[in-house]
């Protein structure tokens, strides 16, 4: 039965236009970049990427470089990566990127423009995926690489050994690794999000609030979580304290391919999902 | 002269005084706020938490009922300053809650459907219809904040087998100021942000965003550049420094992180001064053209 | 691929509110306008047509494809909604170029096509190169338009193409439709100007409450309205004379002087008797009659009589 099905099953993915769609595809996140990146509005989330940037470069101004501080700065680097951006700033930038592609567009009344063009559904949804996905990468994976730079450069010979040499580059890797994961999971939940609710930010709230909950939750439940996955990744152990230091906390070791995998696999369920609710997604602007 | 009749009169009736009809707004503010499902069950979850602080002051006056409950910590009963204080940051910060899910929906609503023009043709100022929107938010605030919390201290007050809140007045009033303080503030800036970000959903999220972000950009400030001044950008430790002040309580932050009250008072008060000149520009009677 | 568009049995709720009831409606090439007064059912008729919803019973195919199947459904359909929103900070030429491009054309002809969409609909390129955010109510709907009609489409779906447009726009659009129309492709338009679109519709399809109450052409939609006698205005010199002559026939109910006193509405049960009548009186020599025409065979009257009151204000 099975050998019968899948030739079948081959010819049909054989006869899909699927030059067509790759054409459409990259005009669309074309577009899509376009509005994305070079609008007004966009302004704030290259603050939420650049600010620790700007806080760093003053650092790298003002204060003296003593070799035996790479260790702090070290630290100081994986608490901006932990705390700061996967907790805050690659947070609330993919909630604005990605619950705009098409709840935004639904509270403009102009997703209707999209749904007239010949493009099937799930190409417009997987190129707005890549577009938001696109811009959230180019922002803050640019501004973790400045800031790697930023804190190991002034610190002259020292410094380039340690980022070339040393732990810096395996770090490195780790950091944009994690930024680029945390940006396609946050920004897949809140395309879905945004597509199941009229209002998505309270559920991105209470996202929010289960991510920052998740490291004490049962084993099963911790892997419906992005954070939980880039913990593993993380290359510095960060030594907090209090409150915070349930956010960094590592309750059952995972290997790190292992949750890359595992959060690329939510990242896909999750994609797949969204796929099929803009199958049925019907333009209703009176409602919103 | 095609007209030969004119049975037009204008109106010249009486009429209510100007300053009343800010209520008319506050009116429409509050039934609009209580129009969503998701206000009443935020609203009764606001208040979960001081019945719970209810029972611990009853526990904490009568012996007897503590004596059925067994073994419960002394520090877990002490009604002082701390235990105010916690009151009012819970409070403060479910307020927070109900803040940024009313805020967006006095304001973006009648942005986004031009309703503005429509309202200021009428004989209500600028400043009135914010006064109006400021109104339904503080009526509502206020529910949670320091009506609850004073209505605990009273009950403190009243259940105490020794004169208690003669002694304590500051607990009171530094409860009420405390709130005061927050409400002003997260009243302002809840509507300030609303009336930039017309999607209603946004701007519950930048609410958020707002409190949260800076604070995160505060903790960097402070951590690369050694520096306590960048805790001015975080509203919850400072908030909670003020909080403590205002209650008398001492505090267990390390002295060299403590901020003077007179730059958390100034960064607040320019907090506020930023949603005015925010609402000043946004608040007009224009018609939005969406593109 | 046949030339029809088909709606079986097709039934649409939102919730428990009705949007269309059970409409069974084949629609041949030509022009076709939509009528019914607001909230009947027009616009969600023509989403369900392009699938901006789905029907909840019932099927529709436009020209044998489904729009489930984008590609080819959207390079046969273009649809101007009345959805007066367009996407963010971006010009009319970008709206259009963009949108173009998507059918997988090259950028040449999508530029070739878009100056053409332009000029069909009368659109300055100069005021397309400007932000759609500062275009007036007429711009903004010529660009709608433009973007409909741009790719060439064989069915052309127009919701309310000419509010907005001032009566100098509204006669070159109307030019327009008839040009399209001619070219024998499906255009559907829902309008509130009746008169207008009467002029150069093929068939007229009325829609009240989210039921099909009457399709077809015109005046055969007319004629089947038996209850509402045809209203005939005849100019004559003697049409107190005509009117005695008439009111001897039974099928002759009312006759109305025209405010001029050269003419009279007669209203009659039986047009085919009574203009074989009228050929008698006027061949008898007894009235001069100068001019016959119907006075209430349009959309307009149609509409009164189907529709009338219960449908609301227009």
């Amino acid at each position: 039965m099975m050998q019968q099905a899948d030739p079948g099953l081959r010819e049909d993915l054989m006869r899909q236009p699927w030059a067509l769609w790759w054409l459409q595809a990259k005009r669309l996140t074309q577009i899509e970049l376009r509005r994305n990146l070079f609008s007004w509005r966009a302004s704030w989330i290259y603050f939420l990427a650049f600010i620790p940037t700007l806080i760093i470069s003053i650092h790298s101004i003002v204060d003296p470089h003593d070799p035996t501080s790479i260790s702090d700065d070290t630290q100081m680097l994986a608490s901006i990566v932990h705390l700061y951006y996967i907790r805050l700033g690659v947070f609330f930038g993919c909630l604005g990127i990605f619950s705009r592609l098409i709840r935004g567009e639904m509270i403009e009344r102009s997703l209707h423009f999209y749904l007239l063009s010949p493009v099937r559904r799930e190409v417009l949804l997987l190129s707005k995926f890549a577009a938001g996905s696109a811009t959230a990468l180019l922002l803050f994976v640019t501004a973790t690489l400045a800031n790697v730079a930023l804190i190991y450069l002034p610190f002259g010979a020292a410094g380039r050994d340690y980022l070339f040499n040393g732990p810096g580059i395996e770090q490195l890797e780790a950091y944009v690794l994690i930024i680029v994961l945390a940006c396609l999971g946050y920004g897949a939940v809140f395309l879905l999000l945004s597509m199941m609710f009229k209002n998505p930010t309270p559920g991105a709230l209470l996202f929010l609030g289960w991510e920052a909950i998740n490291p004490v939750l049962p084993s099963m439940l911790q892997k419906l979580s992005v954070a939980s996955y880039l913990r593993h990744l993380m290359p510095v152990n960060i030594g907090v304290k209090g409150l915070i230091a349930l956010l960094t906390v590592e309750t059952e070791p995972v290997a790190g391919w292992v949750a890359t995998l595992g959060l690329l696999l939510l990242i896909t369920a999750v994609l797949l999902y969204s796929c099929y609710r803009i199958r049925t997604l019907e333009i209703r602007y009176t409602t919103e | 002269m095609s007209i030969y009749k004119h049975h037009y009169r204008a109106y010249t009736g009486r009429v209510t005084p100007i300053w009343t009809r800010i209520f008319a707004l506050a009116r429409y503010g509050l039934a609009e706020a209580w129009s969503t499902k998701i206000t009443a069950v935020l609203f009764v979850i606001c208040l979960i938490p001081p019945v719970g602080f209810l029972f611990t002051i009853y526990l904490s006056n009568n012996p007897s009922a503590r004596l059925l409950m067994g073994t419960v910590g002394t520090r877990v009963l002490a009604i002082d300053g701390s235990f105010f204080l916690r009151v009012l940051t819970i409070q403060s910060w479910l307020a927070m809650a109900l803040a940024s899910c009313i805020a967006p929906r006095l304001i973006t609503l009648d942005i986004v459907d031009n309703a503005l023009p429509i309202l200021l043709s009428h004989s209500i100022s600028r400043f009135g219809y914010v006064l109006g929107k400021y109104a339904a938010l503080f009526a509502t605030l206020s529910t949670v904040t320091w009506v609850p919390c004073l209505l605990l201290f009273a009950y403190q007050g009243y259940a105490s087998p020794v004169p208690w809140a003669a002694s304590n007045l500051r607990i009171g009033v530094g409860m009420l100021a405390g709130a005061l303080i927050w409400i002003a503030l997260i009243s302002l800036l809840g509507l300030a942000l609303s009336s930039w970000v017309k999607w209603r959903g946004v701007a519950t999220g930048v609410i958020f965003a707002v409190i949260l972000v800076p604070a995160g950009v505060g903790a960097i400030v402070t951590g690369v550049l050694h520096t306590k001044w960048g805790l001015l950008l975080n509203v919850p430790v400072m908030m909670s420094y003020l909080w403590e002040r205002l209650l008398d309580v001492h505090n267990r932050i390390d002295n060299a992180l403590q901020l003077p009250t007179m730059a958390i008072v100034t960064m607040l008060a320019l907090g506020c001064c930023l949603s005015m000149v925010m609402l000043n520009t946004r608040i007009r009677a224009r018609e939005v053209v969406r593109g | 691929m046949n030339d029809l568009i088909v709606f079986e049995n097709v039934s649409k709720f939102y919730g428990e509110v009705l949007g269309v009831n059970r409409v069974s409606l084949t629609i041949p090439p030509g022009i076709t306008t939509l009528v019914g007064p607001n909230g009947s059912g027009k616009t969600t008729l023509m989403n369900l047509l392009t699938g901006l919803v789905q029907p909840s019973s019932g099927s529709i195919s436009v020209m044998g494809l489904s729009s489930r199947d984008a590609n080819k459904f959207f390079a046969t359909v273009g649809y101007c909604t009345q959805f007066d929103f367009f996407p963010r900070d971006i010009t009319g030429w970008q709206f259009l170029v963009d949108s173009l491009m998507l059918y997988g054309m090259s950028k040449l002809t999508a530029i070739q096509l878009a100056e053409e969409s332009l000029q069909r609909v009368q659109l300055d390129k100069t005021a397309a190169w400007r932000k759609i955010d500062g275009y007036s109510k007429g711009m903004r709907q010529k660009i709608r338009l433009a973007q409909a009609i741009a790719h060439r489409p064989r069915v052309i779906v127009l919701d309310e193409p000419l509010n907005g447009l001032d009566p100098m726009a509204r006669a070159e659009a109307m030019a327009l439709f008839e040009a399209l129309g001619c070219q024998g492709i499906h255009l559907i338009i829902s309008s509130h100007v009746l008169d207008e679109v009467d002029r150069i519709a093929d068939r007229v399809v009325l829609i009240t409450g989210g039921y099909l109450i009457a399709e077809g052409n015109i005046h055969q939609v007319r004629q089947e309205v038996r209850e509402k006698p045809m209203q005939v205005l005849v100019r004559c010199d003697r049409p107190e004379a005509l009117a005695s002559k008439m009111f001897a026939m039974n099928h002759c109910v009312e006759a109305r002087l025209h405010p001029d006193g050269k003419g009279i509405f007669l209203r009659t049960g039986d047009v085919d008797q009574f203009y074989s009548i009228l050929n008698v009186i006027a061949t008898e020599g007894i009235v001069k009659i100068e001019a016959v025409a119907p006075a209430d065979d349009d959309a307009n009257a149609i509409y009164q009589y189907l529709i009338g009151s219960d449908g609301g204000a227009l």
